[in-house]
């Protein structure tokens, strides 16, 4: 079976202090044995009680292409029913299926990116233009904005690969592994995608 | 000339979030009410839910459906029919953003007001 690597270091830290609010409690435990013990009560607890913050980080991945959202979250909740019995409370629940969410998308990452692509080459003198703008005109919340709007305009395909790479820290190595593509192949879809970030950040 | 490669995009990763991380937002009451549809409805195919007594006893609220069955002299078997499947409010739940479902203890009622 192919080892696949663990990718997105950042994103654990962003899991992990995103949670330093919610302690570790009693209450999850009990939560979770009366979830584990079919109380339709404490289901209803359990959905009220974390999908806010499940739907939030799913659709924060998804930005802008957000109507997977809806499936996506029902979909941790799914997976989470069923890995609920191995739930030892070392982290808490929160935690937990928010590390769930993250394999969903890195799954819904992976689908797409596993999808058939044009096998032209990049043009790589395409690429090279004069310095962009972003080093000292810009601020930080004024280039976010550009670059979520130079996002938007991009073709799924192209927004999740670059994501995948520059955003959530994966390899070309993992992402190859992932998607069963060779590297090369995950090589040229990046500068494609960056050929078009280049085009649609000089009109936007 | 400035190549837009590698590390140009790393560099502009550490400096711009494409994503909103700031404005959060509730799941839907109708994505609430689909969610929980459905665990009752894998839960239920491993065998049957908890009792509605064993949940009056657990101190959590039943819906004034539940109570009525709740209080009928029959088996625990039957007590523990997933009821949610067949009620009106789930329909309304899974389906409208606003429900006017307003029972007391009904978790398609609750995800609606929270």
């Amino acid at each position: 079976m192919k080892q696949v690597p663990s990718c997105s270091p950042q994103l654990e830290i962003q899991v992990q202090s995103a949670d330093e609010s919610i302690s570790l409690n009693v209450s999850d435990r009990e939560l979770v044995a009366a979830v584990l013990g079919k109380d339709r009560k404490a289901t209803a607890e359990f959905v009220d009680r974390y999908s806010d913050a499940v739907y939030n980080y799913v659709r924060s991945r998804l930005f802008p292409y957000t109507d997977r959202t809806d499936d996506l979250v029902q979909e941790v909740f799914m997976a989470a029913w069923q890995q609920l019995g191995s739930f030892r409370a070392e982290s808490s629940l929160h935690t937990w299926l928010l590390a769930i969410a993250r394999h969903k998308v890195q799954d819904y990452y992976r689908a797409l990116l596993r999808q058939p692509v044009s096998l032209e080459e990049p043009d790589e003198t395409a690429v090279l233009i004069s310095l962009p703008q972003f080093d000292d005109a810009l601020d930080a919340e004024r280039l976010s904005a550009k670059v979520a709007l130079t996002m938007a305009a991009l073709s799924e395909q192209y927004r999740t690969a670059l994501l995948w790479r520059y955003w959530e820290n994966c390899s070309v190595r993992d992402m190859a592994l992932r998607t069963d593509k060779t590297e090369k192949a995950i090589e040229r879809l990046l500068a494609r995608a960056r050929r078009a970030f280049k085009d649609g950040w000089n009109h936007v | 000339m400035f190549e837009w490669g590698d590390d140009t995009f790393k560099s502009l990763a550490n400096r711009a979030e494409p994503r909103p991380q700031a404005k959060r937002a509730a799941a839907p009451a109708h994505l609430k009410a689909k969610i929980y549809s459905g665990l009752l409805s894998i839960q239920g195919e491993t065998g049957p839910l908890a009792s509605l007594t064993a949940t009056n006893t657990d101190g959590r609220g039943l819906c004034i459906f539940e109570e009525g069955v709740r209080i009928l002299p029959v088996g625990e078997q039957v007590k523990s029919l997933n009821f949610c499947s067949v009620c009106h409010a789930r329909l309304l739940g899974e389906k409208l953003s606003k429900a006017p479902i307003y029972w007391k203890n009904c978790p398609y009622a609750d995800f609606h007001r929270s």
